[in-house]
This record gives C-alpha cells, structure tokens and sequence, in this order.
C-alpha cells in the first residue's frame, strides 16, 4: 500500500493508524532501513518480524547506535546486505551477535565500520540535507582504512585534517515508541536513545506504539512529544518483545537466551537446525503479532512487568 | 526480617577477606578521579562502575556521574544497586537529567573535563586499542570483535583516559594491535596524536588485574608502574605479549583502604561482580 503523504483529499485529517504489514510494504529491496531502540530496548519487533516474512532482500540496515539482535535476525533470516552500526550485541547476554560474527568472519555481509559519534555524524548530515558533518575522533585510527567513505579532508577554516563522515540517508525508519496519537505524535518513556535522530535522518518514519491514546492526553503534555511528524502509527502491545519497552516490561531473558543459543550454533558448527526451528516458531509460523504474542504466552508476557 | 539479619552476618563476615584483584583495580580507579570531573558508568562493565561510584561516595561530591543515560547524584543513597543493562529503567530512578544519546554525542566539549575507560579485544605497548577483530584480513577476520561502540571518539576527546582490562594474557596484552579503534601513542614517535590531528593526550595508565601500567614520556612504550599485592615482576612477565621496562618508582599497587573496601562491598557491589 501507498502511505499518502499529504491529505486524502476530503479536506479532513487523516489518520495515520496503520497495520505492520502496511508499514513494510513501503520497503523495496535494495533500500536503506533504520531500526530505532538500543541494545537490549525499545526495537519495533512486530515491525521486524513482519519484514522478514516479507521476505526483503538486499537492505542497508541502519540498526541503532547501539544496535541489538533485532539486527542478528535480520542478518540470520539474508534481509540484511550491509550494516551500519557501531555495535551488535546483547551486553551481558552475548557481547556479540552471532549471526553479525558469523557473517563478518565469512566475509558475507557489507560493514559500515564507525564509531557512534560518526554515526550520529552522519545521521545528523542527512537531517541536514548536507553532503557529510566533519568529525575529529578517529584520525590515525584503522576506522578510515577500512572503511573507505570515512574520508580524511584538509578543514578549509583552520587547515587541520578533519574525517568527512557521509550523510546516512535513511528511506524508512522503524520506531518502538511508548505512545501516539492517531495522527503521528509519538512520546517515549525515558530517553528516547537516539530515536529522535534516526527519525530526523529518514523520509518515512513508523512507529508500533505500546498505546494509542486520543490527541487530547498528547496536548495536555506537548512538551513529551519527541516526533511530531510519523507517517504511521502501528498498534503493537508488547511490540518490543523479547526486548524491553520502558515503562512497560523487562527484556524476556529466557527468550533472548533460547535465541542466542540457536545462533550461537549456527556461528559455531554451521548447522542451520536450531537456527531455523526458532525462526519457523517466532517469526515464519505466526501470522501476525497477536499470534505470536499467543506463542510466547499471557503467562510470560506478564511476568515481565517492570515491578 | 531474618533474610537481613543473614545479609548483615554476611557482609561483617568479609571485611577480614583480602581485596580481590577487580578490587583493587577500582580502587585505582578511584584514586586517579577528582571530585568534579564528569566520568560515564555503562552497564556490564562492573570495575569501571565501582571505581567512579567509589570516587563519587568518598571524595566526589562534585562529580557528573553520568549513570546508564542519566545524570545522577548517588552519595545520599545507602545502597547502589547494580543493574543488567544500559536501558534499565531501574538505573533512573537516580536522574537528575535524562541523556538523548544523540545530544550526548553532539555534546563533546563536556569530555574535555571527562575521565573515560577504553577496553579492548587486544590492546599494545603503546597503548592503541582494538575493537574490530583479529586476524590479518578485516574482510575475513578470525575473530570479529563487538567494533569500535564509542571508544574511537570518547579517546579522542577525553581530558584523560585509561586502558582497561579484566583479561591480562598474552593474547590481550600484544605488541601491535590487528587494528586501530581507539589510538594510544600510535608507533611511539614523538607527538603522533598531534599530528595525525588529535588534540587529547594519549591514554595514562593500563589497568589490569596484576598490575598498572604508565608509559614512558621518552619512548611512549608502556613502563611497569605498580604490581597489585602478591603479584611479582615476572608473573607480569609471564601474561604479557609486550615488551615493558620498569618504572624507577615501581612499587606494591595503593589497594582499597579500609573504610574504601567496606564501601566497596556494603553500598556499591553487593552482588560481589568484583569478588
């Protein structure tokens, strides 16, 4: 489906309360993505999911400053073609992704190496419609040799060597946000990690939102919006999942281990077997997110209530 | 009732217990801080945590402790307890000001008083630090390491800063790292930060659990500063990949006092990630 950016025509606002197949369906193979969140919080999971069955190719992933499995899986499941992300991992539940290991030492996926200052470099040259930010940190590192388009410049201004980190245009973003209204004003809980900015660098942004509340409750607190402009709006209670959603619920440990586990096999022996039975579980077998969140169970899902 | 009455016999049960080598690295750590520098504590890396939060609660009232993505001031509160993640709600009930990650990173000039902490899958005898991976080939690396997070620019911008490793091997310690992520004093040719264009100064010390590392102001090469208490010359020796000469000070490692431990293990690392 086409997402119309301007009004439909009946001279009324329109809604912008989409489904997560809606909003995948503005991704083409070959295109740039982004996936919001950090680490082990707040990716839009349902929307992740939705994009793997999809079955999209050749995407330049952009995951967050501090990206999480949401990225393995998009690697492990071939979305993935290229990365851009200074870090993929799970913190104390595995340092490193498997999949994103496993790829990288075969030589088998594209890596945009950068530190996350580059990062928020380049999202910020995109917001700005400019050609790259210049940048300090990471002269005399190996970050420019191998990574060709960091590039080394003379500043015009001072004469100093300066690295030009290229503008990351983003074509769709994907948020998990706390709430939004139906017309695309989105409020974190928390920080917001580096949301606000990956959204700023993308031409489309959608949002799965643990509630959608009535524009009222978003005026009586406008200062809470953080993105104002959202061309979609999915609904996704415990969208997050496995993963955190402040304010909501803790990352599903358990889950997120039995993942691991299975990728850490495919990293370690090259059988798929483990590998893809979770796949056909969580992420081929359920129809929707409302399926899979029957697969995982009202029993863990509440359990993983905050406090 | 009875669960705290057993905490209680648990913890005066360990002030006798020597510290551990985690310990002592914090409180190395703690002692090079001074009150009003800004220093981040990240989640998951428990020495680096415990030496900031120890500063702060000893002699740091002034401190920016930048805890998860929060600014917090934490020397009223009895116990800090630890948390998993970065993103744990949990570590915010503390803020004073919460960090958009993106304004964090565009806010740079704050680090000139920052002190910052810079592991490494490998670091070397001039202090360069490697993230990315090892191996001779980055497109078929043997093994690809988490990649640079933010050390690149947190060493290129920081008032000063430490090497950090809880791992001190040979396969840790080596003479030249595969890669560059975050640049020590380069190949140790005089004044390499300046002029490959950095401003910052190159790391100070390399903290380890045997030992702590300064480097020569001649030779840029890493000097053998202090061994921690039971640890000789030659076990250093032994576990590192590099060459290193001895400092004309060398001398037992300043350890956790007393009252340092007993803060150590009562208010800041309950859950014994430093035992």
């Amino acid at each position: 489906m086409t997402i119309p950016v301007t009004g439909s025509g009946s001279n009324t606002r329109r809604r912008r309360v989409v489904t997560e197949r809606d909003a995948t369906s503005t991704v083409e193979d070959g295109m740039t993505i982004a996936i919001g969140g950090f680490i082990n919080s707040g990716h839009p999971m349902s929307i992740v999911r939705q994009l793997i069955r999809d079955g999209r190719r050749d995407l330049t992933v952009v995951g967050a400053a501090s990206a999480g499995l949401e990225i393995d899986l998009l690697i492990a499941t071939g979305v993935a073609s290229k990365i851009v992300t200074p870090y993929v991992g799970a913190e104390g539940l595995v340092g490193i992704g498997p999949a994103f290991r496993r790829v990288a030492q075969a030589g088998e996926i594209e890596l945009f190496e950068l530190d996350e200052a580059h990062y928020y470099a380049g999202l910020r040259a995109a917001a700005q419609r400019v050609p790259f930010n210049p940048w300090r940190a990471g002269l005399g590192t190996s970050l420019v040799e191998v990574n060709p388009d960091l590039r080394v410049f003379e500043d015009p201004i001072t004469g100093e060597p300066m690295i030009a980190v290229p503008a990351i245009e983003i074509d769709v973003c994907f948020l998990h946000v706390a709430r939004a209204d139906a017309f695309g004003n989105l409020q974190h809980n928390g920080t917001a990690y580096g949301d606000v900015a990956i959204s700023a660098a993308s031409a489309q942004t959608f949002a799965s939102v643990e509630q959608i509340i009535p524009s009222e409750q978003i005026r009586a607190a406008p200062q809470l919006t953080t993105v104002d402009g959202a061309t979609g709006v999915v609904r996704a209670q415990f969208g997050a999942h496995p993963f955190s959603a402040e304010g909501f619920y803790r990352p599903d440990e358990a889950h997120i281990r039995s993942y691991i586990a299975a990728a850490d096999e495919w990293l370690r022996t090259g059988s798929r077997t483990r590998l893809d039975s979770y796949l056909e579980r969580y992420v081929f077998g359920p129809a929707d997110h409302i399926d899979y969140l029957e697969t995982i169970g009202t029993r863990s899902l509440f359990g993983l209530y905050e406090y | 009732m009875t669960e705290q009455v057993l905490d209680v016999e648990r913890i005066d049960g360990d002030r006798s217990r020597p510290p551990s080598a985690k310990e002592i690295m914090a409180a190395v750590i703690a002692h090079d801080l001074r009150d009003g520098e800004w220093v981040e504590v990240g989640a998951n890396l428990p020495v680096p945590r415990a030496g900031a939060l120890l500063a702060h609660l000893t002699h740091g009232p002034n401190m920016t402790v930048m805890l998860a993505m929060t600014k917090a001031y934490l020397r009223d509160e009895p116990v800090l307890e630890e948390y998993e993640y970065i993103t744990d709600v949990g570590a915010m009930r503390w803020a004073e000001a919460y960090y958009r990650h993106d304004q964090l990173l565009s806010a740079q000039r704050r680090r000139i008083n920052g002190v910052f902490y810079c592991g490494g899958v490998q670091i070397d005898r001039f202090g360069n630090s490697n993230l990315i991976g090892v191996g001779p080939d980055y497109r078929r690396l043997t093994f690809r390491g988490p990649g640079p997070i933010g050390t690149t620019n947190a060493t290129a911008q920081s008032g000063r800063w430490h090497l950090v490793t809880t791992s001190h091997n040979p396969r840790v310690l080596v003479e030249r790292v595969d890669f560059i992520s975050a640049l020590g004093y380069g190949d140790g040719e005089p004044d390499h930060r300046r002029r490959v264009g950095l401003r910052n100064p190159g790391p100070t010390s390399i903290i380890t659990p045997l030992c702590v590392f300064d480097f020569d102001p001649d030779t840029r090469g890493a000097r053998l500063a202090t061994v921690h208490a039971n640890v000789t010359v030659d076990e250093v020796r032994a576990q590192t990949g590099f060459a290193f000469t001895l400092s004309p000070t060398l001398r037992e490692t300043a350890g956790p006092s007393d009252v340092e431990l007993e803060i150590l293990r009562t208010r800041i690392d309950r859950k014994r990630s430093l035992a």
